[in-house]
């Protein structure tokens, strides 16, 4: 029986790693391979501190999970600047680093033997020295862990960590702290593999460097693939299944070595067949929910907010002599632009002439190399994209770059600002405010998409959307950033007459309420309808300005776009 | 100053053999975009295959290499082929494909554990010689080393500038999209990178084999390094490959010089770490 209960107490700690890695993993989608030397930073911190210093079991636990959330929060640095597989090869030179480490510090780790003799956990009077009592705690534990991973996969930060994952520069252009994000995500998954580890050090008594070698990270991988990238009840499913066929495969008589090497071999062909022949796992992650009655019923008509104080036709945001150099080539070359509240300006000009780089410059996704950007006449040049949308500036792309792997709906709630439930600590000890704003703001979601026309679509997978309905989510989520500076890339291109009748009058209604609406446009039809004011770029900077009619009547500039 | 020197040669010798293994990873990822995974266990196979060549069946070592490298061609491009191709094909997110290369990676490792055993397979009676240059003593493994990698890195780069398919894997690895659109068959340009990839990882393989024989956590240390040689580089660059290969040789070796042997790695990847928060596109930007 022993025998059996020690089978699911391994369980529960694989339970835990593998939903703590599926955060990082499966909801912010930063691929990292050193989840293995976590969970060993974890149990070597408690075996250090209870066997050579004698602290408490609790107390060196804790002190061995804030310090993993830290050697985490550390790793995440080079994944601020770098993605992808670059990632991958620094975490892996961690997970190798700590594995030396731990074979080479003798005095410290024991090296290649290992710590013995860690005292087991007390609790109550009783010492959990059979596998029968440390079951009820590893089992209450792994419990407590899912339902707090859970609440944070379904509020709004998990939220913003499936952005991010979907698209990182979408994610800062709703203004999401990517940087934040990303360090929190490692932390706390680290911190979260180390109490895994903590419990596993006194649970056995002894560890050594092989139970954390890189093969445990590519098993508990092989845990979340075969459940679900990004679905933690699948993580769950996962790790109870491949901790529980080795256990099988020890009734066939195979010699020990060989058993071992055949059960990483088959995990191995497991995740080429799964990735093979089902990509999603067992449990594919949900896209669809269905909508919470009341929610529906409090949507009523979309109002924008009214602007507290705004003059019609006073310059809000405008860059000033914008420099933009990439190596020999220049991109803009002395930009001069001023955006007026309640007017739509439009941008036109040949590709190359600098339009889309010019949004990105007043945005904060470039860097100027000279020049300034001033908002309402307060500088705001270097400030970095998601702080710049909190100042109440927010762009589209020409690409959408849409939340595709998210419902409709949630790249519209994704985009609200000021949600409480962005802050870990309000997800977890103000539930109930997070919760009402929640409900608030489904019903203002609702509310915005019935105003574009994708109401139907609310619960639907965003990557399932016929290309108008696309652009009309782009608007959606750009109106969902209540910002008072709307800059629109390319909103109307490719769009059939039907949704195009359908935008123009949100665009001239978003002006008359006061935003400035900026836009970049081909048709000059287009522009002509709905844009009070035109630029026409060329070159990377800025030749003639003024009302639509006025500068199509100028034949030389006609002759030189038209050509 | 003599030990310096001798860490230097050590070095050099050391960070050829990893530029080698990185310039073979580097030409299928730059290419491909493929983070090749099983490149160490393919490099593993090679030099068991050798070995195995050699000791069983009694090759003459020239010939073995030569069947090590043609069996790692083959192996190379059958993981293309049957592993990762189908799941580029359906667009798969990288990190799918990545997850499939670790997949593939610790099928082979394991296998040949179970295959060769866990002992490791030296050569019988393979000597080589030792030489005094002024105070500092090298091995022929040592030269042999050098020389193999000048002579391989030289023909790769002839053989992209001047070589039938050397513009077109030039083209790719610049711009894929691009060069589909002029017309570049993309599919045999990945099997002609993979298999001279593998090809110069068996060549790598056949330096270990005489050097310290096969063992199973070759493969691992081999894609581990060349990984860390073109990141360090800059992806997409054959000559930043070779010279963070170099480099985390030299790094490796004259860490030794103040600390004891064990640590010669940690150095080197807290080196990879720094390098990574510094400059992530690498040492030299890839074209």
């Amino acid at each position: 029986m022993d025998y059996f209960y020690h089978v699911l107490v391994m369980f529960c700690l694989y339970a835990i790693l593998a939903t703590s890695f599926n955060v990082v993993i499966g909801l912010a989608g930063l691929f990292a391979l050193s989840h293995a030397a976590f969970y060993a930073i974890g149990a070597y911190t408690t075996a250090i501190l209870t066997t050579a210093y004698g602290v408490p079991v609790f107390v060196a636990m804790a002190i061995g999970v804030v310090l993993t959330a830290a050697v985490g929060a550390v790793a995440a640095l080079p994944a601020l600047r770098v993605g992808g597989h670059y990632l991958v090869v620094v975490t892996l030179a961690l997970q190798v680093i700590v594995i030396d480490i731990l074979r080479n510090a003798q005095g410290l780790t024991g090296g290649p033997d290992g710590i013995s003799g860690i005292p087991r956990i007390v609790l109550f009077g009783q010492s959990l020295s059979t596998p029968g009592s440390f079951l009820v705690l590893a089992a209450i534990v792994a419990t407590a862990i899912y339902f707090a991973l859970r609440l944070l996969a379904v509020s709004p930060f998990g939220r913003a960590l499936r952005a991010m994952r979907e698209n990182e520069l979408a994610v800062q252009s709703v203004g999401k702290n990517v940087v934040a994000l990303k360090l929190i995500a490692f932390a706390l998954s680290a911190g979260t593999a180390a109490i895994a580890g903590s419990l596993l050090a006194h649970y056995i008594a002894f560890v050594s460097p092989q139970s954390f070698s890189i093969d445990e990270t590519i098993l508990v991988l092989a845990m979340i693939i075969l459940g679900g990238t990004g679905n933690l009840f699948g993580a769950v499913v996962g790790a109870f299944i491949l901790v529980l066929l080795p256990e099988i495969l020890k009734f066939l008589d195979l010699p020990v070595g060989t058993a071992d090497l055949m059960r990483n071999a088959f995990y191995g062909l497991m995740l080429i067949v799964i990735l093979r022949f089902r990509p999603e796992g067992l449990f594919p992650e949900r896209y669809r929910y269905t909508l919470p009655a009341e929610a529906e019923q409090a949507a009523g008509a979309f109002q924008l907010t009214p602007l507290a104080n705004f003059e019609n036709g006073a310059v809000t945001l405008a860059g000033e002599n914008l420099h933009k150099n990439f190596g020999g080539i220049v991109a803009a070359n002395g930009i001069d632009i001023e955006l007026r509240a309640g007017l739509v300006t439009g941008l036109i000009g040949p590709n190359g002439a600098g339009k889309t780089t010019a949004f990105n410059l007043l945005t904060g996704f470039l860097t100027p190399t000279s020049g300034t950007i001033t908002l309402r006449g307060r500088p705001i040049t270097d400030r970095r994209p998601h702080r710049i949308v909190h100042s109440g500036v927010a762009r589209s792309f020409q690409d959408l770059k849409l939340f595709r792997r998210m419902s409709v709906l949630d790249n519209v709630l994704v985009a609200f600002p000021n949600q409480f439930g962005d802050k870990l600590h309000n997800v977890y000890f103000r539930p109930g405010a997070v919760a009402a704003q929640e409900r608030a703001n489904i019903a203002r979601a609702l509310e915005i998409l019935e105003f574009v026309g994708l109401r139907e679509r609310a619960s639907q997978e965003a990557d399932g959307l016929s290309y108008a309905e696309e652009k009309l989510l782009v608007i959606a989520r750009l109106l969902a950033t209540e910002a008072e500076v709307l800059l629109l890339d390319e909103p109307l291109s490719g769009l059939d007459p039907n949704t195009l009748a359908r935008v123009l009058p949100i665009v001239r209604r978003l002006a008359a309420q006061g935003r400035t609406v900026c836009l970049i446009e081909h048709n000059l039809d287009v522009i002509r309808e709905v844009c009070d004011v035109a630029a026409y770029l060329d070159g990377g900077r800025v030749l003639t300005i003024g009302r639509p009619e006025e500068l199509m009547k100028d034949p030389q500039l006609l002759e030189r776009y038209i050509q | 100053m003599d030990l310096i020197l001798q860490l230097l040669a050590n070095g050099i010798s050391n960070g050829s053999q990893y530029a080698l293994l990185g310039i073979g990873f580097g030409l299928i990822f730059g290419t491909t975009g493929i983070v090749h995974f099983a490149y160490g266990p393919v490099f593993a196979a090679s030099a068991y295959v050798m070995w195995w060549l050699i000791a069983a069946l009694g090759l003459p070592f020239p010939v073995a290499v030569v069947l090590g490298m043609a069996f790692a061609a083959g192996f190379g491009v059958l993981a293309y082929l049957v592993i990762y191709e189908p799941l580029v094909e359906r667009g798969s997110p990288s990190f799918v494909v990545l997850v499939a290369s670790l997949g593939l990676f610790i099928v082979i490792a394991n296998t040949l554990a179970i295959v060769f055993g866990t002992d490791a397979k030296t050569l019988p009676d393979f000597s080589y010689g030792i030489y005094f240059l002024g105070d500092v003593v090298v091995t022929g493994v040592q030269i042999a080393q050098v020389l193999v990698f000048m002579a391989v890195a030289l023909a790769l780069s002839a053989f992209l500038k001047y070589g039938t398919w050397g513009s077109a894997i030039r083209a790719v690895t610049d711009n894929v999209d691009m060069a589909r659109i002029v017309g570049i068959d993309t599919r045999k340009v990945a099997i002609v990178v993979f298999a001279i990839g593998s090809m110069i990882s068996a060549i790598a393989a056949a330096n270990l084999l005489v050097r310290e024989g096969a063992s199973t956590h070759i493969g691992f240390f081999a894609v581990f390094y060349a990984f860390i040689a073109v990141v360090v580089g800059g992806v997409g660059s054959i000559r930043g490959a070779a010279i963070g290969g170099l480099l985390l040789g030299l790094v490796e070796s004259t860490g030794m010089w103040k600390l004891p042997t064990e640590w010669q790695s940690t150095i080197a990847f807290l080196v990879l770490f720094v390098v990574m928060l510094w400059r992530p596109t690498g040492l030299l930007r890839g074209n």
